[in-house]
């Protein structure tokens, strides 16, 4: 184990070896995970994956069955209870008969250490919204009335669960702006998300999750280069000399390759690569002469796709292999 | 918690489903009543107005709080909000808190509109026993508060109406809210909270005391009810 990760100053939340079942089902399934200061993580998986599942663990909704989940050093309920934490659930309900801002109003007062209700209504962009009925919003709506109760004070942390869920899509530019003006004040922010592109525009660190496993913890870039996810394309043509296959699938950081074209022709190559720099270096190395060369990233889409297929496959193999 | 409390009562009180039910509804089944005994008296000669403002006082009161609490705890268990308020700095305790108090708050109106009815239409009281009969009623009512929330967190949104109802109207029927239950029911009405509710307004006749039968039935009942909705609300939190 790190060291930064055994100095509870210098970690916000951890998961250790934590395991979680709900009958026979393993939601989460020996998670080891260090939260630090000061960092925007997306929580990436799809449906099932286990992300709600540790949220709950996280925010001591819940208790592990194995391991243990610590925040600021301590239990969940006691970072809850100082105000350090704030959270928007998908399961979060709203009372109803109230307004907006007396909801707010409300959160802003049983926080320890709670903001202004007006700086929180414009932080959240619903300061419009304010003297509506809070049973009469939109789903939109309602999701960033969440958000304002998430943070409702002066939190460390900020836990989101797929928070743009029902937003239209111009709302959701607003709300990530929302979200990145909380980071840039140096609060750690975790979202669980479908959305890849919000992903790889607001997250320092993307988790994947699969299964009740990380099976993913980098950068977005990082992410997208496990997967092999950059495409270096380009041309052959016969005139600048002759060219074998192996050759190209040599070239460091292929892991797939794709030629199309008569042989004697002009032949299309397509390489993905985990390291598209060192390969492009590598053609030119083994005296090839690509025209109209391109290297484009796959987006974590597709990074996302390859690595929970792939380790799919393993699992497959796994079972296979033991039955 | 003050602000948990202020904001339960103020959603209560400006709910019109509330006043409907809890206010109108007992304060106009009174006057049927007033006017379908026409000024005489109910079996065991107590004066009609006199009888009915108590049981359609308690009527309101236990209306009042069993919707505000059981419908509204297993309600907000569905969707979610007791949750929501898990993640903020309030001791767990103060939803069920809350609850309780608003209830608490809003039986008074229910009891209210139904006395000044009673005084208008001409039930006469020494000053002391008119506080007493109001202090009484609000007392009592706290063992169907309990009641209410171990029904809230016993049971899902679409059971607990049904429940409620099933629940609340059976009481009132074998209690003595629409009619006084005759000698051969007592022996079984002793068991309904309810009848011993409205046994709670007997020291205003001439002649009695405070019952304290009732008072130490309905103690009982406090302590059977408070006891399931704790241990319901451990196991809800347990699983939320």
């Amino acid at each position: 184990m790190s060291t930064v990760a055994r100095t509870p100053g210098g970690e916000v939340a951890a998961f250790r070896d934590v395991s979680k079942s709900y009958g026979r089902v393993r939601a989460v399934n020996g998670l080891d995970l260090v939260l630090r200061p000061g960092e925007t993580v997306a929580l990436l998986g799809p449906n099932g994956a286990g992300k709600s599942s540790s949220l709950d663990l996280l925010l001591g909704l819940r208790d592990p069955d194995r391991g243990s989940v610590s925040l600021f050093g301590g239990s969940p309920r006691a970072a809850v209870a100082a105000g350090r934490v704030g959270a928007m659930l998908q399961s979060g309900g709203l009372m109803a008969d109230v307004k907006v801002r007396e909801l707010v109003t409300f959160a802003c007062a049983v926080h320890p250490r709670g903001h202004r209700v007006d700086r929180v209504l414009s932080d959240a962009g619903i300061t419009e919204l304010a003297e509506r009925r809070v049973d009469k919003l939109s789903g939109g709506q309602e999701q960033r009335v969440r958000f304002a109760l998430a943070i409702a004070g002066a939190n460390d942390l900020i836990v989101l669960d797929e928070p743009t869920t029902g937003m239209d899509v111009s709302v959701r530019q607003a709300f990530w702006a929302s979200m990145r003006a909380q980071a840039a004040e140096g609060r750690t922010v975790l979202f669980a998300t479908h959305y890849l592109e919000e992903a790889d525009s607001i997250a320092d660190r993307v988790l994947v999750l699969h299964r009740g496993r990380l099976i993913a913890d980098g950068t977005s870039a990082e992410i997208k280069a496990k997967a092999g996810a950059r495409r270096i394309g380009f041309e052959l043509h016969p005139e600048d000399g002759a060219f074998e296959e192996a050759v190209l699938r040599a070239l460091p950081g292929t892991v797939g390759l794709d030629v199309t074209g008569q042989p004697g022709g002009v032949r299309t190559v397509r390489i993905r690569s985990t390291d598209a720099d060192a390969g492009v270096a590598g053609l030119y190395r083994a005296g090839l002469y690509p025209r109209g060369l391109e290297v484009t990233s796959l987006g974590l889409e597709q990074a996302f796709l390859t690595i929970t297929g792939e380790k799919d496959a393993q699992d497959d193999a796994l079972e296979e292999s033991t039955r | 918690m003050t602000t948990l409390i202020q904001l339960e009562i103020m959603r209560t009180l400006r709910n019109k489903r509330y006043l409907m039910f809890t206010l109108l509804y007992p304060a106009l089944l009174y006057v049927f009543f007033i006017n379908a005994y026409s000024g005489g008296e109910v079996a065991g000669g107590i004066p009609a107005k006199s009888y009915f403002m108590v049981s359609m006082a308690t009527f309101g009161a236990v209306g009042a709080v069993l919707t505000g609490s059981a419908q509204k705890i297993s309600l907000e268990r569905k969707s979610g909000w007791v949750r929501q308020l898990r993640l903020t700095a309030l001791p767990g305790r103060a939803y069920t808190v809350g609850k309780i108090a608003a209830c608490a708050v809003t039986t008074l109106p229910a009891i209210g509109v139904v006395f000044a009815i009673g005084a208008i239409e001409g039930v006469r009281l020494p000053a002391g026993q008119w506080l007493g009969l109001a202090l009484a009623l609000w007392l009592g009512s706290f063992v169907f508060a309990a009641l209410g929330v171990a029904l809230g967190y016993a049971a899902e949104p679409d059971a607990v109406q049904p429940i409620v109802m099933i629940v609340y109207m059976l009481m009132a029927l074998f209690g003595g809210t629409w009619f006084p239950v005759s000698d051969s029911l007592k022996s079984f009405a002793r068991f309904n909270p309810v009848y011993l509710y409205n046994q709670l307004a007997s020291f205003t006749r001439p002649g009695h005391g405070l019952d304290t039968v009732a008072v130490a039935g309905l103690a009982g009942f406090l302590a059977v009810f408070v006891a399931a909705a704790a241990y319901l609300y451990r196991k809800d939190g347990k699983a939320a």
